[in-house]
């Protein structure tokens, strides 16, 4: 859609370990889908376009999975370039994956811009009842320390699943100097390469 | 997911550096099993681009590791403030410009992986004089490379702009057959040679067009004179006004290497970092590799980034973080063109004084501002190489003072950092011994090689076999679906 291009487009990732429920989130807020079956490692997604309006302003949202890169901690620099927010996702039923949290956040920071919007999930709350092992509190008092908000969310029943994108853009548009290289969609400076112009300097015709 | 060791792949890739990446992306779609390894911690091998942790770790394993291609590396800070964070920087090891008529860059596109990266226009070229008088200062002019350029510069006399207009109008058709019979007898001799015979150019203005080739050690052969200048000309323009050639942002073909690996995985690569060969043993059909990490794989092909040392001349590199933008290099001359972020500087053979004795080869300077996002703003840095030496330590040194007195003649920039190294040529062909392709060792070109891209082409044939047609090669469609609204 041309109009599109005019909206503020916003760069969020989606981090965290392992079969922490990542691409289950993605899925379920873009497409509104929820397969069990697939636990299997996610291979095909780059990432996914969700327009968004909050407060009443439409934002063009690209949301980053890992690619699998999450795996053997190969996440690249370049993956975390231009974030304007990072949502941190562990399984509140598997204490390991809440565990790697810590490493995980300081990932997120030592490759983002100081004041890039940070917001920890605790996935698969549908687990809650029978096999939780990690406790609402622990999860809110790790965002705390890290300056990140906190919800607990299940992919499975939808629970909680818009709340932690809609959270992160809010808090993302009210941070002004996350927002500057978001507006414009050419940078100063760019170049863009997929068309070209085809004004070359010198004219065979050229008179002198 | 089961254990790597698990799976019979198809081809386990070894190094992340530019070739091994754009395989890694080429195979995206393959549907084939792929394991991707690095021994380095980083992404990018000869290509990377180091925040100064970074850079200094390098420096410490090179002191005591298995030297390969690098070599003489060494770090100094003046002791001056301003320096920011480590990793505030990125410094490249590759730091290559990229013409936009670049093979390279037509990949990037029909591949899509271009969308992750954010390309910044080259600006101008300039070349450094030496005064005449040793009490004044050096200076750095312009080199006119557009028909408004020549035109209108104060640069050079009248009758030297009429001989570079006929050599640029002869470089546009240099190939075909009449303008073929002119440089034939010279095509193996030095371009200077040519436009010393055949255009009767001065010695200021065979400096000028040595200077675009990039040339490292200044004698360049006519016949790869002539087509570099050709590609230089025919680049000017194509993707806007005002500029040849492109620089990917943050580091250079480290961020391309990045994004291939990116798309690698996407396609359901397996990526792991800081695992090497230890061992290998070679069967009928697969390969049975030991990892440094542990895990024994097995593949039915290896493909391998050749290390070892070629038969071409070594290169000796200085990175410098300077404490000032150096604006006044990143002006943009066209109405309409993009803020330049790269300036190329050149000091020809003979423009240095190093204890008495005039500099041999040419030194490049590629400046970049903090539009690279390789410094913080207000700084900038440059890339200084020059052919190896003896001596080429010191006349990068030289080099850099000459720069300095040159850009500003008011307050001369203060250095902040610097990063010293050498760089030896690698391999030049691939090899295949049974199921172990080695692709050739990283291009110490100033401006990308596009004939290693044909390595990493024939590689991908060799995975995806002949039934596949060479037309599908790096062409792929947006993997991203159509938006989807969430509006309240």
């Amino acid at each position: 859609m041309a109009s599109d291009d005019a909206l503020p487009t916003l760069k969020i990732l989606l981090i965290g370990p392992s079969g922490a429920g990542k691409s289950a989130l993605l899925m379920r807020y873009c497409d509104d889908e929820f397969d069990p079956d697939t636990a299997a490692a996610t291979i095909g997604i780059d990432f996914k376009i969700k327009r968004l309006a909050v407060r009443g302003k439409p934002y063009r949202l690209t949301l980053f999975d890992t690619a699998g890169q999450e795996r053997f901690r190969t996440l690249s620099t370049s993956f975390y370039r231009g974030a304007h927010g990072v949502i941190l996702v562990y399984d509140i039923s598997n204490r390991a994956s809440f565990m790697s949290m810590e490493r995980w956040f300081d990932e997120a920071k030592a490759n983002t811009v100081e004041d890039v919007a940070l917001y920890l999930v605790g996935a698969k709350l549908d687990k809650a009842s029978r096999s939780r092992e990690v406790t609402q509190e622990e999860g809110l008092a790790l965002a705390e320390q890290h300056g990140a908000s906190f919800c607990e969310a299940s992919s499975k029943t939808s629970e909680n699943v818009r709340r932690p994108f809609v959270e992160i853009v809010n808090q993302i548009v009210q941070t002004p100097g996350l927002l500057t290289n978001a507006t414009a969609k050419r940078r100063s400076g760019t170049v863009v390469v997929d068309s070209t112009t085809n004004n070359g300097y010198f004219l065979p015709n050229c008179a002198c | 997911m089961g254990s790597i060791s698990d799976t019979l792949w198809d081809v386990v890739i070894c190094g992340t550096g530019l070739q091994q990446s754009l395989l890694a992306l080429s195979l995206s779609r393959s549907g084939k099993n792929i394991l991707h390894i690095d021994p380095n911690d980083y992404y990018g091998g000869a290509e990377a681009a180091f925040s100064l942790q970074e850079a200094e770790s390098w420096v410490d394993r090179l002191a005591t590791e298995d030297k390969g291609l690098f070599r003489s590396a060494s770090i100094t800070k003046p002791d001056v403030a301003g320096l920011s964070f480590p990793r505030a920087y990125s410094l490249a090891l590759a730091p290559q410009l990229i013409h936009a008529r670049s093979e390279l860059l037509s990949q990037l596109v029909s591949s899509r992986a271009y969308r992750q990266v954010e390309f910044l226009a080259v600006g101008s070229f300039y070349i450094f004089k030496a005064p005449l008088d040793p009490a004044q200062q050096p200076s750095l002019v312009r080199i006119p490379s557009t028909r408004e350029d020549v035109f209108s510069t104060t640069a050079i006399s009248a009758k030297a702009k009429r001989g570079l207009m006929k050599f640029l109008k002869f470089v546009l058709d240099y190939d075909s057959p009449e303008q073929r019979d002119a440089w034939k007898p010279f095509v193996d001799k030095p371009l200077v040679d040519f436009l010393q015979e055949h255009f009767k150019m001065d010695a200021e203005l065979k400096a000028y067009i040595i200077a675009l080739t990039l040339s490292l050690d200044g004698r360049i052969s006519t016949e790869d004179g002539l087509s570099i200048i050709y590609r230089h000309l025919t680049s000017m323009g194509h993707f806007g006004p005002g500029f040849a050639a492109l620089y990917p942002k943050w580091g250079g073909i480290s961020e391309i290497a990045q994004v291939a690996c990116r798309a690698g995985a996407v396609g359901g690569a397996v990526y792991m970092l800081g695992a090497g060969i230890k061992s290998m043993a070679t069967a009928t059909d697969e390969v049975e590799l030991e990892l440094t990490s542990g895990d024994k794989v097995k593949t039915k092909l290896l493909v391998r980034g050749d290390g070892s040392v070629g038969d071409e001349p070594s290169i000796s590199r200085l990175v410098a973080v300077v404490g000032s933008p150096l604006k006044s290099l990143f002006e943009s001359t066209i109405e309409g063109a993009p803020t330049p972020c790269v300036a190329v500087v050149v000091l020809p053979a003979g423009s240095l004084t190093i204890s008495g004795v005039a500099n041999t080869f040419p030194v490049y300077v590629f400046a970049h501002s903090s539009g690279t996002g390789e410094c913080p703003n207000g700084q900038s840095v440059l890339y200084l190489s020059t052919m190896a030496t003896s001596n080429s330590k010191e006349v990068l040194s030289r080099a850099l003072e000459s720069f300095f007195s040159a850009v500003d003649h008011d307050q001369v920039p203060q250095c902040l950092y610097q990063l010293y190294y050498e760089q030896a040529a690698g391999v030049k062909q691939s090899r295949l011994d049974q199921l172990t392709l080695d692709l050739p060792g990283p291009s110490l070109s100033l401006s990308m090689d596009d004939t290693l891209l044909k390595h990493v082409r024939e590689a991908w044939k060799k995975v995806v076999g002949d039934t596949v047609d060479d037309a599908e090669y790096m062409v792929f469609t947006d993997r991203e679906p159509v938006d989807d609204d969430d509006f309240e």
